[in-house]
């Protein structure tokens, strides 16, 4: 079947009427998770899974994945009218955006990021309808040295791109794949690290540990350095009046911004371990250069404020392309994405959108309607969404506290992993206090049995010898990758781009 | 307090090692790679990094408390209050006392407020994930029907 009969099909899924009304929540609730500071997608999408079970999977999974890219979007209202960002991928956002609200363009800004981001949103969507097909039928020849050699690519690319220092970034991946090694080991039949627990027989259940380091860790760490003390008193005013709306020379300005920053951010997206925070920073970076008035960036250039936009919102949307086509996640929030097609028995890899056409076109498909409905909610609802910010921490924080708890007990109805959800939430405290990397952690918990399996597998079918890694053309292709993303990382950390 | 924790991570770190190498076996009776062969590769990089890090930071600045820290350790000491009660009062009589305690320390002086929210919103998780998506909701150990 071509592409627009497969989107013919996932648009029919995707407007029946119940996923119609799950993409709506999802996209109202990815909204507010990205208005929340100190609870992201990935702790919102953990703590919201228990809450799919009962949904039928197609429609569960339109809604989380809308709550992940809803997130996107409402990051950056705060990032523009209080300077701090909902979510690390808008903190490029408050660069130009808060500049632009203190010079009394608080309503063009916001209607302009909404814009940016369903530009990067869409373009994204139409790139993953392009390529997601092609990229299964590449992967389809994958074996286990490019399984372990993908799994590899996206964690060294996360703990070398996202900041912080390296040692503590491979640290915490080493302690995500030594807990992926708890249970039964599923070649021989032996037991490891297990201590007599019936619990820990099938493994440490990366639910409860994403649940407890970016729910309850961020929220410690949140009331550590006073989120709840602070209040919105900063909050810039504006008023939905004529000067609400950006002007025509704001739309001339930042054309070509808009679809560059939308192809570098699916690039960077579709990319491992990269994600929306590096490709909105890059765009930063890139636009800034190719501007005729680089001056202007940093006091309030709309450029500086749509490209970051545009490009985290395609790279939010690149990022599924991985996910979809090899079952790889490049970040927390979609490894905890993974977690829910697992739980409903689909199987993301290279055959996924030839044996279930239905549920992967019909979530690209949502991904469009998805898109429209975000665009309509920033432009029509801010109001609303600008009340919220204005509701304080200190009373949102002991709800955040009762759902993650509750949220993980209802997942399994243990209270072993209810308390391995607060001790992992004490973990992502101090890891995210002393610069240690809680997305490095669940995404080496993720994909450590994918890692050591493929890993095992490649060395037995080459008797023990690592040239297996580059004999093949696509394992030199992805090592190729890997070192160009690994030395573009180090040139950032030398040129201090993410300072 | 880094030193702390990676002083911790080094210990735990130093015991998953020394089990890997004394109770898992790096090659199987078939003679392939057996269940000990990555979490020693694992268990000995975590520990060599670990020391390493120990040995460069050790002259690093220290690191000041944020004023906010007694919140943050009382804060997580409900967290885990909250989490032993579940097993004793049942889901709904221990997240109203939770919401009830945080409300009081965190929002001082609004005492409607405090009660309406602490006894709401442990009602609206309870019909949330009891009654509509009939999920487990744990029943404690004084045997209330809730």
């Amino acid at each position: 079947m071509d592409i627009f009969g497969n989107l013919l099909l996932g648009l029919s899924v995707a407007i029946s009427p119940i996923n119609l009304a799950y993409l709506f929540i999802g996209v109202v609730i990815g909204m507010v998770v990205g208005i929340i500071p100190g609870f992201g997608p990935a702790a919102a999408l953990a703590v919201l899974l228990p809450v799919t079970f009962g949904m039928e999977p197609t429609g569960a999974v339109i809604m989380l994945a809308a709550i992940y890219y809803g997130s996107q979007y409402g990051g950056t209202i705060t990032s523009i009218l209080l300077n701090t960002p909902g979510e690390s991928s808008s903190v490029a956002a408050t660069f130009d955006g808060y500049p632009l609200a203190q010079q009394g363009r608080a309503g063009p800004a916001l209607v302009m990021q909404a814009v940016a981001s369903f530009i990067g949103g869409t373009l994204g969507v139409i790139l993953i309808s392009v390529l997601a097909p092609a990229f299964s039928l590449v992967t389809r020849s994958f074996g286990p040295p490019e399984f372990f050699l993908l799994v590899m690519m996206g964690l060294s690319t996360l703990i070398v791109m996202v900041g912080g220092n390296w040692r503590y970034g491979v640290i915490s991946a080493l302690i995500g794949f030594a807990l992926g090694t708890v249970g039964v080991d599923l070649e021989t039949g032996n037991s490891r690290f297990t201590f007599g627990s019936a619990e820990l027989i099938e493994g440490i259940d990366f639910i409860p540990i994403a649940i407890g380091l970016f729910g309850l860790g961020e929220l410690y760490y949140a009331f550590y350095t006073g989120l709840h003390a602070s209040g919105s008193g900063g909050i810039v005013q504006y008023q939905k009046e004529r000067r609400f709306w950006p002007t025509l020379a704001d739309f001339v300005e930042t054309r070509v911004t808009l679809v560059r920053s939308s192809l570098l951010g699916f690039i960077i997206g579709v990319i491992p371990g990269a994600g929306a925070t590096i490709a909105s920073l890059m765009s930063y970076s890139v636009e800034k250069s190719a501007s005729r008035t680089p001056e202007k960036f940093g006091k309030g250039a709309m450029a500086g404020l749509v490209g970051p936009e545009a490009a985290n919102n395609a790279a939010s949307s690149g990022a599924m392309v991985p996910l979809l086509t090899l079952g790889i996640p490049g970040s927390a929030a979609t490894a905890v994405l993974l977690a829910a097609f697992l739980l409903w028995g689909l199987t993301p890899g290279p055959l996924l959108m030839a044996q279930k056409p239905e549920f992967a076109w019909g979530l690209i498909a949502s991904m469009y309607l998805g898109n429209v409905a975000l665009l309509a909610l920033n432009v029509f609802a801010i109001p609303l969404f600008v009340q919220m910010i204005k509701l304080p921490y200190r009373l949102l924080a002991p709800s955040v506290i009762l759902i993650c708890t509750i949220g993980t007990y209802s997942v399994n109805g243990s209270i072993v992993e209810t308390w391995l959800m607060f001790a992992a939430g004490l973990a992502g405290f101090f890891m995210k206090r002393h610069g240690f990397s809680p997305a490095a952690l669940v995404l080496a918990l993720v994909l450590g049995p994918l890692g050591e399996q493929s890993l095992r597998q490649s060395l037995t079918i080459s008797g023990g010898s690592f040239s297996i890694f580059v004999d093949r053309a696509a394992s030199l292709w992805i090592l190729g990758i890997t070192v160009a993303v690994l030395g573009l990382g180090i040139l950032m950390r030398r040129s201090g781009v993410r300072e | 307090m880094r030193a702390g924790f990676l002083g911790g991570v080094l210990l735990a770190a130093a015991g998953y090692t020394w089990l890997a190498f004394a109770e898992l076996a790096w090659l199987s009776s078939a003679g392939r790679l057996g269940p000990g062969f990555f979490p020693r590769i694992i268990g000995v990089s975590l520990v060599a990094l670990c020391a390493y890090s120990l040995l460069i930071d050790r002259g690093a600045s220290r690191e000041t408390l944020t004023p906010y820290w007694r919140t943050t350790v009382v804060l997580a000491a409900l967290s885990a209050l909250f989490v032993a009660a579940l097993d004793v009062l049942g889901g709904l009589l221990s997240t109203i006392a939770f919401m009830a305690a945080a409300l009081w320390i965190l929002n001082r002086g609004r005492h409607v407020q405090n009660a309406v929210l602490a006894l709401a919103l442990p009602l609206c998780m309870y019909l949330i994930f009891r009654v509509w998506l009939n999920a487990a909701v744990p029943r404690g150990m004084l045997g209330l029907p809730f």
